[in-house]
């Protein structure tokens, strides 16, 4: 079946292609916003009307103060100046207890909408903050993929090749979008996210504009079964033997596409839940108002920087911590106040966790297994995975024991059902129940 | 040796070569390039004769008036605690964070003005490989004034660099080991004999000079113990290897033992063959086209060996090569934030940004000076583009195409004369030899001058001519070098 985008796409790059056709993209928009208006629930691209959010904790959680085994003194032995007393943290197990500076995920957890995950890593760890996030975002150990996770998902499982299938509220794509067909958009701002002409005739100039930034070829099909170009550093979006230009001109369309769609949605809704001025609270309250004004997404990726804890780490951790529980308060409390509540589930992840042992500097170094939550009422709430021995050690650092693949199966086939789990993974991997 | 270029030489080879080794130029400068010839062109770009200090630091980056200012932080901070007694302990706090508050909102202005006198450095500057790979070594040897916090080591490592931009490899890294932001930045110095701190020894392999696979997990640990003990004395600004508090034990780095320290463990890693590939590979990307044929990398890894990690032997090289003229080569690289910005300046005949354009252009890009995201720099290529940043970029040229006040707007004259605005075909065609590296399709050229067309009316003015450079830079072609 042809997908509006593809239809917008033919259309454009077909031979008919004239000077009416931004306004016939303009109409296109409209019919759109209205029936998007007149749902109750989202309009969507998939089967179902299941929404992923993904929360990146940049620079490495250290995941044994954000979930503490305030019970086992071997953590207090390597953590004289760190650790969590049992009076510092919400209870949530035997000798475990959630860093009390997240009152919100504690109040969840009892309310069995957060599952928690201990020991997530993978085999043969790497300490390198860029090599580690590539791995969790490639979901390929090896660092040798060219293509993200959600990207292959999006590529994948979810038909045609609309820009916003995924939506990237981060100054740069996400390497886990980075995809043969399809990398989703990234943004910063919706009102930002236009062209906006220097005056004169403004009808007239953006007609000109579409025209200028639309592939100048008419052949236009990705190239399937080739890799995906890798420039210096970043992976995203180049296909097989795609030069820059044809990247730029393809980004371009997507760009002119997306752009009016967005406006539209971010002018129309407004939320009533009250947001912290933080990046992250900011964000979700993007995503929120993006989920209430029904756009196809079906993941979002949103970031919350600074948890790269060399040093006097006491106050900044649990600052960060404090920051999501209310970023994520705000933004479950909105969503229930639409009625999105139960269709959106939200992960956490992190590139590593920290070394058991603190560092002369108050703080502690990069190491490898942590801690993630997943959030929402579609979780089947609870304490999952085995929690890591604190003496049996690999070079200081906590051996995983649940590999972070089979969280992603969980979700990708539990909640967003996507056909196809082991080619997005690179293998079959046992999911391990949240759903 | 790369098989050269003929000594003859077009002048869009010229605009390539000012572009890649420096930000592009006005038409006229180009011309004046092209002139010069290739091979004097090249001694140009590597032996300028604008002098290092011709653009004044900011004063407060005087090594006098920082050592000073540092004496009289301590000294604030002294008063502070004097002054903190007898009071309670709430009030304390309120003086301490007012007192802290006030070195922050230094710290920002000075961090804003250092970032400001690169920029127009870059722009004004006639030596401009200088600052192209002053560029290249603060994305090499990335570090942040968000960590840092300190402006002013930032500049005096920017001085570093600019003092070795061409200059020996070997040395540069030699001095990085001991540069005061690179030891806060990758917290060098709080690596004891007991804890060693894994972060600079890791890095300075991964990152600095071997790259990935070309070293063990039981060299980055010993190297670790090599580089402990350093000490930044904050009064002076410079960083000493302590012998107390250094691990003075054996290592075993890349199967050599010995009671090695910091600076024999650099000594150790430029021994090892891969050290030359890996710069020469990199200098090739940013200068040429990613990913180049292996061969080739191992010519010129060769040439950098034969000079002992003198760059100016492989950068005149590359600059002199066939390849580097190449269709692979030639206007297919998508420009940085920064190059985008000083040339999209130079292209609009400005001789200095709008207040507070920079900084905004930067930022919203996705290339803030001084503040590379991580220790690995920033991604480069494609990364800089996605949907949201090229809006971005159609928007600030926008920006900058409105701006009709003599003085901060472009200069439209210059740009175009009376005469060359009548006709619209040869005005179109100006305009693009001046803003595209890259050949321009029939469709999008008759697209241009259909839109001056409608634009024409009884005369073009300079907010006509404006808006027509506005659609021009708002295409594809004109984010390409």
């Amino acid at each position: 079946m042809k997908t509006r985008r593809d239809f917008i796409r033919s259309a454009v790059l077909g031979a008919s292609a004239t000077w009416t056709l931004p306004g016939f993209i303009d109409r296109t928009f409209a019919e759109l916003g209205e029936e998007a208006s007149d749902r109750s629930t989202q309009f969507t691209t998939g089967k179902d009307g299941t929404i992923l959010v993904v929360l990146q904790l940049a620079g490495g959680n250290d995941g044994l103060n954000t979930l503490v085994p305030f019970g086992n003194d071997a953590y207090h032995k390597a953590r004289p100046r760190l650790a969590k007393k049992e009076k510092d943290v919400i209870r949530i197990g035997d000798g475990m207890g959630l860093n009390n500076s997240m009152p919100f995920l504690g109040s969840l957890f009892k309310e069995g909408q957060l599952g928690v995950v201990q020991g997530v890593g993978y085999p043969n760890p790497n300490r390198s903050h860029f090599v580690s996030t590539s791995i969790w975002e490639t979901a390929d150990p090896a660092n040798r993929s060219n293509t993200g996770w959600l990207g292959r998902y999006f590529d994948n499982a979810c038909e045609g090749i609309d820009p916003t299938v995924g939506m990237s509220f981060n100054k740069s794509t996400p390497e886990s979008f980075g995809a043969m067909r399809n990398p989703g958009v990234s943004l910063s701002s919706p009102e930002l996210y236009r062209w906006i002409h220097s005056g004169g005739n403004r009808a007239e100039a953006d007609e000109f504009f579409s025209e200028l930034n639309q592939p100048g070829n008419d052949d236009d099909e990705p190239v399937d079964g080739g890799s995906i170009e890798m420039p210096a550093g970043g992976k995203v979006g180049g296909l097989s033997g795609e030069t820059n230009l044809d990247f730029l001109e393809r980004v371009a369309l997507d760009a002119q596409v997306s752009s009016k769609q967005i406006l539209e949605i971010a002018a129309k809704h407004r939320t009533k839940v009250k947001y912290d001025g933080t990046p992250v609270a900011r964000n979700l309250n993007l995503v929120s108002r993006m989920i209430a004004g029904g756009m196809p997404t079906r993941v979002y990726y949103v970031s919350h920087g600074g948890f790269d804890t060399h040093n006097g780490q006491v106050n900044s951790h649990d600052r960060l911590l404090s920051q999501l529980d209310s970023a994520l308060k705000s933004f479950f409390s909105d969503l229930k106040e639409q009625g999105n509540d139960k269709r959106v589930m939200l992960m956490t992840f992190s590139e590593f966790g920290r070394r058991v042992s603190e560092n002369a500097s108050a703080g502690t170094d990069h190491g490898k297994a942590s801690c993630l939550f997943v959030v929402g009422g579609g979780v089947k709430g609870g304490l999952y995975g085995k929690c890591p021995s604190l003496t049996d050690l690999s070079q200081g650092d906590l051996k995983h024991t649940v590999d972070f693949r089979s969280v992603y199966a969980d979700i990708l086939g539990g909640w967003l059902k996507a056909p196809h789990i082991g080619k997005i993974l690179g293998g079959e991997f046992q999911p391990i129940g949240l759903i | 040796m790369l098989p050269k270029a003929k000594e003859n030489w077009t002048k869009e080879e010229a605009r390539h070569l000012l572009s890649r080794a420096g930000f592009g130029g006005s038409l006229d400068e180009i011309e004046k390039f092209h002139k010069k010839g290739r091979e004097q062109a090249v001694d140009f770009l590597l032996n300028p004769e604008e002098p290092r200090d011709a653009f004044k630091l900011p004063e407060w980056a005087s090594k006098e008036r920082a050592m000073a200012d540092m004496r009289g932080r301590i000294e604030q901070f002294r008063e502070t605690q004097e002054m903190s007694k007898g009071l309670s302990a709430e009030q304390a706090e309120e003086l301490r964070r007012k007192s802290r508050r006030q070195m922050q909102m230094e710290n920002k202005r000075h961090a804003l003005e250092s970032q400001g006198w690169w920029f127009h450095r870059m722009l004004k500057t006639k030596a401009p490989l200088r600052e192209k790979m002053t560029l290249f070594w603060h994305d090499h040897f990335a570090t942040s004034v968000q960590k840092v916090r300190q402006p002013v080591l930032m500049l005096m490592q920017n001085e570093l660099f600019r003092g070795h931009a061409f200059g020996n490899f070997r040395e540069l890294t030699q001095q990085i080991v001991r540069d005061p932001a690179m030891v806060l930045y990758l917290d060098t110095q709080s690596s004891s004999k007991k804890q060693p701190n894994e972060n600079f020894a890791r890095e300075i392999m991964e990152l600095f000079t071997l790259g990935e696979g070309n070293y063990t997990e039981a060299d980055v640990k010993e190297a670790a113990r090599a580089f402990t003990g350093y000490q930044l004395n904050r009064l002076n600004g410079e960083v000493i290897q302590s012998a107390r508090a250094w691990d003075d034990g054996e290592k075993t780095i890349f199967g050599e033992t010995g009671p090695f320290n910091g600076k024999n463990v650099v000594s150790l890693i430029f021994k090892k063959d891969e050290c030359a590939k890996f710069m020469v590979s990199k200098l090739w990307e940013f200068f040429a086209y990613e990913k180049p044929v292996d061969a080739a990398m191992e010519d010129l890894a060769a040439t950098f060996r034969k000079n002992d990690y003198e760059l100016k032997p492989v950068l005149r090289e590359i600059f002199l090569s066939r390849e580097f003229y190449g269709e692979k080569s030639r206007g297919t690289q998508i420009k940085s934030p920064v190059q985008y910005l000083v040339q999209l300046l130079k292209e609009l005949e400005m001789d200095s940004a709008p207040l507070g354009f920079p900084i905004m252009g930067q930022t919203q890009l996705g290339q803030v000076l001084f503040m590379p995201p991580n220790v690995a720099g920033w991604d480069w290529g494609k990364a800089w583009i996605n949907t949201n940043t090229l809006l971005t970029r159609y928007n600030l040229a926008g920006k900058l195409t409105k701006e009709l006040n003599e003085g901060s707007g472009p200069d439209f004259k210059k740009i175009a004369s009376e005469p060359q605005r009548n006709e619209t075909g040869r005005l179109v065609d100006e305009l693009i030899s001046r803003f595209f590296c890259v050949p321009i399709p029939a469709k999008a050229r008759d697209s241009f001058i259909a839109y001056a067309d409608t634009k024409k009316g009884v005369r073009f003015t300079d907010k006509e001519l404006g808006e027509l450079c506005h659609l021009m830079l708002s295409t594809p072609y004109y984010q390409l070098s």
